[in-house]
């Protein structure tokens, strides 16, 4: 018999190896994810049966495919509003919504806008591989200007997007970027962010060595990897403004945002039993 | 059990709580914004939760992950917001979660007259969204029938595991009339079936002896998977022909192969008639006076209302109305739920009465126009 | 049985809460089956405010929410009479606000004419209970509904304070 992997009873071990390209970033964001999970499961903090994952649809939101707690793979953009609704019915739950950049901050933005203002008790896992690595290469709103992307074919005219500072002008309790070459302290953000209430907002920089890769001309995962890690650079407890999102002179990651504000569920429930005296039948 | 005299909407809200809703998520539009301000104070009274999301399309997603939390979940919205949710309801026909969708159509294409009525989107209620299925679609024409039907369309989704569309209008939808309110225990309300077997045994759509899978929520140890890509039984996704034809033609049976128990309908006159005036909605009362108005003048005409529209009972149909020689479909649009009749009844003439009004079309004109077919 | 009851005036006139009280008041406390509809031109002063009923014993025959042969009408204004007088049927019983109606026509009806108004402004003491002086005309006229019945459902629908006015309003009729 083969020797188990230590996350393997996390995992839906039948579906194993995944569907992702040899050298891609999301298995590392999987990995760390799941051992953050499990330390807080044997913290005695988080129950597994009250775990979810939901994603929308790309790369990174098929990770819900994996994992073997309750789990939604929705449709594109519409993680947030699914799990938040789990989260009112059933405040027990851990609700964690896992997506990539197009999925989250282009045709979700919407959404992740109004659940950070709620402060609405859901962490959020945005894998910013900056590019539509499923759908093979099309911009994405945090593509780097002058990028040639297939649907740029002449250079990305746009200006990227920050979701750090979004979601730090917006209220979210928690707001972390992190990279996968840098996976202990991605692990560490997980771990803090898993028992925050309110709205946990999680940047991953990650590699797609099979489009992003091949767009700038890096398609060895290893060189992509290199490149990137080149442009990371670690702060312990940066300012919001120390977040800029720019190619060219890297990024910073750690933690921006650590607060402690009731979260949504918190206050809605407050209300409920402010008017009737627990609110439950 | 008590009598209200209520709006279509608020009945709607009532019967949403007897048959016991826990989750509502809209977002406020015309005609359909007091359905979700009453349930607004109301619901939290039964234990429920009401939100309003920033669109349409949170509003029915969040349904859809209320239901897998365990909720009977409901939105209402009318034609701008139905369309941005054809999506996610594409997504609840193929993770097959019970919901119901109160759709109160109003004058179209577009923003049209967003106060009143029509019955422009009877086809796109069930044929909207993507993937080639139906979602069964039940048309109210009074206050009454609204709280009625609302009631079975909570049953039949929780029966069938599937969306389902309670499609009203802007006449009915402000209409008042005598209700009668039931209790919890006075109705009968059926619940999803749950998994008998344990966790590590259960496959989330795996219909076991039947088409309906037994379902498990979210929170209650059982892994489940909520799968928008085509699936096998235990919702892993499998790009083969054979899953994706397994998969279509379970979905299909459970809707159609139910469709004689899915059937509801009244009639006035039917077994004296030659002339059948066939129609739903608020266009039902119309056609339903201009029999009897037909009948005065000495015609044998009468009236048959269809209450279920969607999955079309096609042999139910034909019998219905095996005895009369004429049918006229009467709807307050081009004359759409007609190619549906037209397609089914093929041993006499049917005839479309297209009508346009912005509010209840008139008896006395539906008379005047289907005089000249007599 | 089966009846159309048309009730119209202008907006700002309490046609729309009158005939509210009186459609409750026959759904929750008479064995009549009932259905109605409300038009408003605007939430404003001024417009056409009309409210239809058709009230009957058996089910069936509640059959519409539009009026198209009033059995039973109140006019409040002279505007609205004019408008919708040819709803109304030959040998209907008809009430007139005298107050803001001058011409009447000649048609073939039972026509009760009282200043509901100025009885309302003179005798309760505000122009804006007319609509329930009218009420009680009806309903002492036609007896579709017990008073007690009414006077029931104005305590449920209208807000406290004005409880006690309404009902004077209604029982100066009722009460004669
Ligand atoms: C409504 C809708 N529009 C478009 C698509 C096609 N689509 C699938 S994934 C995707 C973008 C994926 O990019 P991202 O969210 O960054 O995820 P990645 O694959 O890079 O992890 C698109 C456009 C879809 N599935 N649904
Ligand atoms: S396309 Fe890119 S993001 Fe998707 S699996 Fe391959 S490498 Fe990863
Ligand atoms: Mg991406």
């Amino acid at each position: 018999m083969a020797v188990g992997h230590p996350l393997d009873p996390y995992l839906r071990t039948d579906r194993i190896p995944t569907m992702w390209c040899p050298g891609c970033g999301l298995g590392v964001v999987l990995g760390t994810l799941l051992r953050a999970i499990d330390r807080r499961i044997k913290e005695g903090l988080l129950k597994r049966e009250h775990i979810a994952f939901v994603g929308g649809i790309g790369c990174t939101a098929r990770m819900t495919l994996y994992p073997l707690f309750d789990s939604a793979h929705v449709i594109h953009g519409r993680a947030i509003p699914f799990a938040l609704a789990v989260k009112v019915v059933k405040p027990e739950m851990k609700m964690i919504v896992v997506g990539g950049d197009g999925d989250i901050a282009a045709i979700g933005g919407n959404h992740i806008l109004h659940a950070i203002r709620r402060n609405a008790d859901i962490l959020v896992v945005m894998v910013n591989n900056m590019i539509y690595g499923m759908t093979g290469g099309q911009l994405a709103p945090t593509t780097p200007r002058g990028l040639y992307t297939t649907t740029t074919p002449y250079g990305n005219p746009e200006k990227e997007i920050n979701m750090v500072k979004l979601a730090a002008a917006l209220g979210a309790n928690y707001v972390a970027r992190g990279s996968i070459t840098h996976p202990h302290l991605l692990e560490q953000v997980f771990y803090k962010a898993l028992v925050k209430q309110g709205l946990a907002f999680i940047e991953v920089l990650s590699t797609c060595p099979e489009i992003f890769g091949r767009h700038i001309g890096l398609r060895n995962p290893v060189d992509l990897y290199t490149e990137l890690k080149k442009r990371v650079v670690v702060k312990t407890k940066p300012s919001v403004d120390e977040s800029d999102y720019d190619w060219e002179k890297g990024f910073v990651i750690g933690e921006f945002v650590e607060k402690d504000e009731p979260g949504y569920i918190e206050i809605y429930r407050k209300y409920i039993s402010k008017a009737f005296g627990g609110g439950e039948e | 059990m008590r009598y209200e005299y209520l709006t279509g909407n608020i009945a709607i809200a009532e019967a949403s709580i007897t048959a016991g809703l826990k989750f509502y998520a809209g977002y406020p539009i015309t005609p359909t914004s007091d359905i979700f301000e009453y349930l607004a104070k109301e619901l939290p009274k039964h234990g429920g939760h009401v939100i309003q999301f920033e669109d349409e399309i949170a509003s029915i997603n969040a349904v859809i992950g209320a239901s897998w939390a365990c909720a009977k979940s409901m939105t209402a919205t009318s034609g701008p917001g139905f369309s941005l949710m054809l999506e996610a309801l594409s997504l609840a026909v193929i993770t097959e979660t019970p919901l119901v969708v109160a759709y109160v159509m109003r004058t179209g294409p577009s923003t049209g007259v967003p106060t009143r009525s029509g019955q422009y989107d009877v086809l796109q209620s069930t044929y909207g969204f993507h993937g080639g299925l139906v979602i069964p679609v039940l048309a109210p024409s009074t206050p009454q029938e609204a709280y009625d039907l609302t009631i079975r369309a909570f049953n039949i989704s929780e029966m069938l595991r599937t969306p389902v569309v309670l499609l009203s209008d802007a006449v009915i939808a402000h209409t008042y009339g005598k209700v009668a309110i039931r209790e919890r225990s006075e109705v009968d309300l059926i619940d999803r079936t749950k998994p008998s077997v344990p966790p590590d045994a259960y496959k989330p759509y795996d219909p076991v002896n039947g088409l309906v899978p037994p379902m498990a929520c979210f929170g209650e140890g059982y892994n489940v998977l909520v799968e928008s890509l085509t699936h096998d039984e235990r919702g892993y996704y499998a790009p083969r022909t054979d899953v994706q034809r397994r998969l279509m033609w379970r979905l299909y049976k459970k809707i159609v192969e139910n469709s004689g128990k899915l059937f509801d309908y009244s009639s006035t006159y039917l077994d004296d008639c030659d002339y059948a005036l066939v129609s739903y909605g608020s266009t039902a009362l119309t056609a339903n006076v201009a029999a009897k108005l037909l009948r005065e003048k000495g015609y044998r005409a009468c009236s048959v209302k269809l209450k279920t529209l969607f999955p079309v009972y096609e042999d139910g149909i034909v019998n219905l109305l095996r005895g009369v020689k004429k049918v006229f479909v009467v709807e307050n649009n081009l004359g759409l739920y007609y190619r549906e009749l037209r397609g089914v009844i093929r041993d006499k003439e049917v005839v479309s009465v297209p009508l346009i009004d912005l509010d209840v079309p008139l008896p006395q004109e539906v008379v005047e126009v289907i005089k000249e077919w007599l | 049985m089966r009846l159309e009851i048309l009730i119209a005036g202008r907006g700002g006139q309490g046609i729309l809460l009158l005939g509210h009280i009186l459609g409750r008041a026959i759904a929750k406390h008479t064995n009549l089956h009932i259905l109605g509809s409300e038009i408003y031109a605007a939430e404003t002063r001024g417009g056409d405010s009309r409210v239809d009923l058709v009230v009957a014993d058996r089910e069936e025959d509640a059959d519409f929410i539009k009026v198209m042969r009033a059995d039973i009408a109140l006019f409040m204004h002279q505007l609205q009479l004019d408008a919708y007088r040819d709803l109304v049927r030959d040998g209907a019983v008809v009430f007139l606000d005298k107050s803001n109606v001058s011409s009447v026509p000649q048609r073939n009806w039972r026509i009760y004419l009282e200043p509901y108004t100025d009885i309302a402004e003179k005798e309760i003491g505000t122009s804006r209970v007319a609509n329930l002086v009218a009420l009680g005309h009806i309903v002492k006229v036609t007896s579709i509904v017990p008073p007690g019945a009414i006077e029931d459902v104005i305590k449920e629908v209208v807000s406290k304070e004005w409880v006690d006015i309404n009902i004077k309003a209604f029982r100066y009729f009722t009460q004669r």
